[in-house]
């Protein structure tokens, strides 16, 4: 142990003279965590898929969002993407082996990131119904910068990996190693800086647009 | 006059500070409110987040050693800093190794307490910040006003004047949007040309050994991925068990701050990039900071240690909403503020702070960890009380009254000779200035008052029965 | 309760045995009107909190201590003042904490001490009859009634019930005046920009009066309205409950 950390555990033992056991603590968290699905905000009350794309399009996260059949659509959706809002047919496309097996004829693709992107394309891991948050997990198939440097940022996920509240998503990773990152992007990049007004594109992208993968159709 | 009333005499009469400061905290106010009102579970998870800033603290080493075991394993490099000088000291060493020649900084109130800013100025080291309020004021070479809004003194208009004068291209800037525009512009090659980037920490995650950082605007990832070297910084009382807790008690901060339900990039970082990996930095270090920490455990302030900064209790401080934060003369403004200072700078310099509070209890109202803010101040006042620090003219005064309020008898005697003196000074039904009076006086007319004592009058209804 | 109808000690505060008698007499109209054995000890003066919140415990527990002694026996303790009932109801037990004996003393007049309005509502479900005040008002939440004791709704309802009486709404009406006790004499600048806002609120309304439940309150709000010039008048709610509302405001003269 080297000096300084001697000195602090030196202080808080001063000032805590009697530490708990390790089980006692133990125990005192697991009273704590019983506590916690209780005050979780009610609100996600539907089918999870559906109240998360609920959110992300609410005045809030205001992001735009669509669902589509299957990731086999997810090109001509970025197309269409594309064309409403005047932008070049050429994106960078993060490097999933899923996406990467799509059929991209029409646009021009790169695996990475520049820094004054203007549309990239990517696959998150899942999303959080409770907030409307997109989660990724770092990885060679998904660096963290896709998320920050572009202008518009289309994210595909699908309706099977979401999770109702945040928790949710926390337990079904529990025990594993933790990834480098993980990101939960709620909405496009904000300030409120200047004077307390909401502006979007702050550093990050001023456009999140959802795709939803998978059913319901109706 | 000391330097206290010198800079709220100087804050009151600047106008455009008012202007600048109701503008966010109206808006902060009603957001908050908003928020709150959505989630009737608030009064619940404010009781839960408490209990479990508490468990933590009462377990710090536990958990301190349980956080440095896990982030060693994820690449971590960790370093302890018992004071501000050393965490700077430790820093700089990291830039120096690393060759560094600029570095970027997410905004960190930590690093702002131990006077990070300076100390990399200091070694010569490039500093950018990428908080756009944290730009806003190294352009004006000034020091934050609020936690969550550090250029909160500042309105557009001032911000177009400093952008106009600073940046490159900045083209029309009439709007909020077009200076957003220009800062993310100026920004944006910075980013990716630094050799280091440094960020806080909102929470250390205990059982991962990761560190959770938020941002609205991405400037923490952008901060934090592209250079080769990654710096945290973070009090060592930032820790929780494991993330689930950081969810309940992101739910509590993010509200409380801003009125979101979640910040639009909430990330936790563990550890340097990995094999594969096409972005990322190289080396992650995080300096363990105490800084005064365990001395405010030792000293009655663990409650303090619970503390999100989250920001509300000084949007709803109305000694703040008057004086804006850079009176305090201190890194933390407000309740939390008054709080904080003098355990860091010392009572005696700082012994305005605690004093110069109504002791109203909004603060402690809104506070998402029920943080009892009021009782706070008052201890430190006691302690000033103790030490001596009352000024000479008011401890006397009070000495006075107290030894005639043991003394019943006396006491009325005292009032009703008193009740007999002010109407002198009384023009109609008010006084309008009055010996030793003046610090009423000076603002708002005292009402004469009524004939004598009610006591005395009590007395003689109850003989006339 | 020992006695039926309750033995009750009103505690008048130091600023209404000097400033405001009146207040003290509505309050024992009031108590009387709920049959209440009213008494008013002699030996009272202060509640201690200047001493308080200037730090000096010792001072305020020798303080405590008096009117500990003072107010036993007394099935009930009333106070016109949410802020001074409030160092009696949650103060003194504090400040006794490593004294078991007062300790036990000041959590026994803690526990059957009041704060007027909500005495009068929450114990007795009093309202006004036969009161009427021709005008309109709007009220102020003094920050210890109503952030210590949960004064909020009680006075409201009570007013209700007083023919003729309008009552307005008060943009920020939970906000601090700026008072502060010993506060708005150590730090006139500050307070005075905060009472500013309170008095701007409060001439917003258009009310004809101002109400609230601590004179502290009232004297700091009545004295800056007067100042600049309002022709708002201000009376404890009290006042206007025991129907004394076409007597005299604060500060006005016959």
């Amino acid at each position: 142990m080297n000096n300084a950390k001697k000195a602090i555990f030196a202080a808080i033992g001063k000032a805590l003279p009697a530490p708990a056991s390790a089980p006692a603590i133990a125990a005192e968290l697991t009273q704590l965590r019983a506590r916690i699905d209780a005050t979780r905000p009610e609100r996600v009350s539907g089918p999870p898929d559906e109240v998360f794309l609920d959110r992300v399009q609410s005045p809030g996260v205001a992001a735009s969002a669509e669902r589509i059949g299957s990731l086999n659509d997810l090109p001509a959706a970025v197309m269409r993407y594309a064309a409403q809002h005047d932008l070049a047919l050429n994106i960078a496309l993060q490097p999933h082996p899923n996406l990467e097996a799509l059929n991209w004829s029409g646009l021009q693709t790169r695996d990475h990131v520049g820094t004054d992107e203007t549309l990239a394309v990517g696959l998150a891991l899942g999303g959080i119904a409770e907030t409307g948050s997109l989660v990724f997990h770092s990885s060679p198939e998904s660096p963290t910068l896709f998320a920050f440097l572009p202008l518009h940022h289309i994210v595909a996920v699908s309706y099977k990996n979401i999770w109702p509240w945040m928790e949710d998503y926390v337990r079904a990773f529990t025990g594993a190693p933790p990834p480098r990152n993980v990101n939960l992007v709620t909405g496009a990049s904000g300030t409120t800086d200047i004077e307390g007004t909401l502006v979007r594109g702050a550093h990050g992208p001023g456009w999140l647009h959802v795709v939803m993968v998978g059913p319901p159709t109706d | 006059m000391n330097a206290f009333h010198g800079r709220v005499t100087a804050a009151l009469a600047d106008a455009t500070l008012k202007i600048a400061i109701d503008r966010t905290t109206n808006t902060a106010r009603a957001k908050r409110a908003a928020a709150i009102a959505a989630w009737p579970e608030f009064a619940q998870a404010r009781v839960l987040g408490r209990d479990i800033k508490d468990h933590v603290i009462a377990n710090m080493e536990y958990y301190l050693n349980q956080f440095e075991t896990n982030a060693k394993k994820t690449g971590a490099k960790i370093h302890w800093a018992r004071t501000g000088q050393e965490a700077c000291e430790i820093v700089v060493g990291i830039c120096k190794a690393a060759n560094a020649k600029t570095v970027t900084r997410s905004k960190s109130m930590l690093g702002e307490e131990i006077g990070l800013p300076h100390a990399l100025e200091a070694a010569g080291i490039e500093r950018v910040e990428t908080d756009l309020a944290e730009h806003i004021i190294q352009l004006a070479h000034e020091k934050p006003s609020h936690i969550i809004w550090p250029a909160l003194h500042k309105t557009r208009e001032q911000v177009g004047d400093l952008f106009r004068a600073n940046h490159t291209d900045p083209g029309a800037l009439e709007t909020v949007e077009q200076m957003v525009n220009s800062a993310r512009r100026n920004l944006r090659e910075k980013f990716m040309a630094a050799d280091v980037g440094i960020s806080g920490a909102n929470f250390l995650i205990a059982d991962t050994g990761a560190i959770c950082t938020v941002t609205n605007e991405g400037n923490a990832e952008l901060t934090t991925t592209p250079p080769r070297v990654h710096i945290v910084t973070a009090g060592i009382e930032k820790l929780v068990p494991s993330m689930v807790e950081a969810m309940t008690m992101l739910r509590l901060l993010v509200r409380s701050a801003t009125g979101a339900e979640l910040t639009q990039y909430t990330t936790f970082h563990a550890g340097p990039k990995r094999t594969g990996d096409v972005d990322g930095p190289e080396e992650f270090h995080i300096v363990l900071v105490d800084a005064g920490r365990t001395t405010m455990l030792a000293e009655g302030l663990a409650e303090m240690l619970r503390c999100l900064r989250c920001g509300a209790c000084m949007n709803h401080c109305v000694v703040y909403r008057q004086i804006g934060g850079h009176a305090y003369g201190a890194t933390y403004p407000g309740p939390m503020g008054s709080v904080i200072t003098p355990s860091l700078d010392g009572l005696e310099k700082s012994q305005d702070l605690p004093r110069a509070c109504t002791l109203n209890g909004q603060c402690q109202e809104v506070c998402p960890v029920a943080i009892p803010l009021p009782k706070l101040i008052r201890g430190w006042r006691t302690k000033a009380w103790v030490q001596g620090y009352e000024p000479v003219y008011t401890a006397w005064a009070l000495r006075i009254w107290e030894f005639l309020a043991l003394r019943p008898a006396l006491y009325q005697i005292a009032s009703n000779m008193a009740l007999r003196v002010m109407p002198v000074f009384a023009k109609g039904g008010w006084i309008a200035k009055m010996p030793l009076a003046g610090g009423w006086t000076r603002y708002r007319d005292m009402p004469r008052p009524q004939a004598a004592t009610f006591l005395a009058q009590y007395k003689k209804r109850q003989a006339a029965k | 309760m020992k006695n039926n109808p309750p033995r009750v000690a009103l505690f008048a505060t130091c600023l209404v045995d000097a400033m405001r008698p009146q207040i003290g007499f509505a309050a024992l109209a009031l108590l009387e009107q709920v049959n209440c054995v009213v008494e008013v000890p002699m030996g009272q003066t202060c509640c201690g909190q200047p001493a308080l919140n200037s730090g000096d415990q010792d001072g305020t527990r020798k303080i405590a201590k008096q009117n500990i002694k003072l107010l036993a026996g007394f099935d009930h303790v009333v106070v016109p003042s949410g802020s001074c009932a409030a160092t009696i109801k949650k103060d003194y037990p504090d400040l006794f904490e490593a004294d078991p004996v007062w300790h036990a003393k000041a959590v026994d007049l803690a526990n059957r001490t009041y704060e007027l309005l909500s005495y009068m509502s929450d114990i007795w479900a009093w309202r006004p009859k036969d009161v009427s005040c021709a005008a309109t008002a709007t009220y102020h939440d003094s920050c210890s009634g109503l952030r210590s004791l949960n004064v909020q709704a009680q006075p409201r309802k009570m007013l209700a019930g007083v023919a003729g009486l309008e009552m307005r709404p008060l943009e920020g009406a939970n906000v601090c005046c700026g008072f502060g006790g010993t506060f708005c004499v150590k730090y006139p600048d500050i307070s005075n920009a905060i009472v500013g806002e309170k008095a701007a609120a409060i001439n917003a309304t258009g009310a004809d009066l101002l109400l609230g439940g601590d004179l502290g309150c009232l004297m700091n709000m009545a004295g800056k309205l007067h100042r600049d010039g309002s022709k708002v008048r201000a009376f404890h709610t009290a006042e206007i409950l025991a129907g004394m509302g076409d007597g005299l405001a604060i500060g006005e003269t016959a």
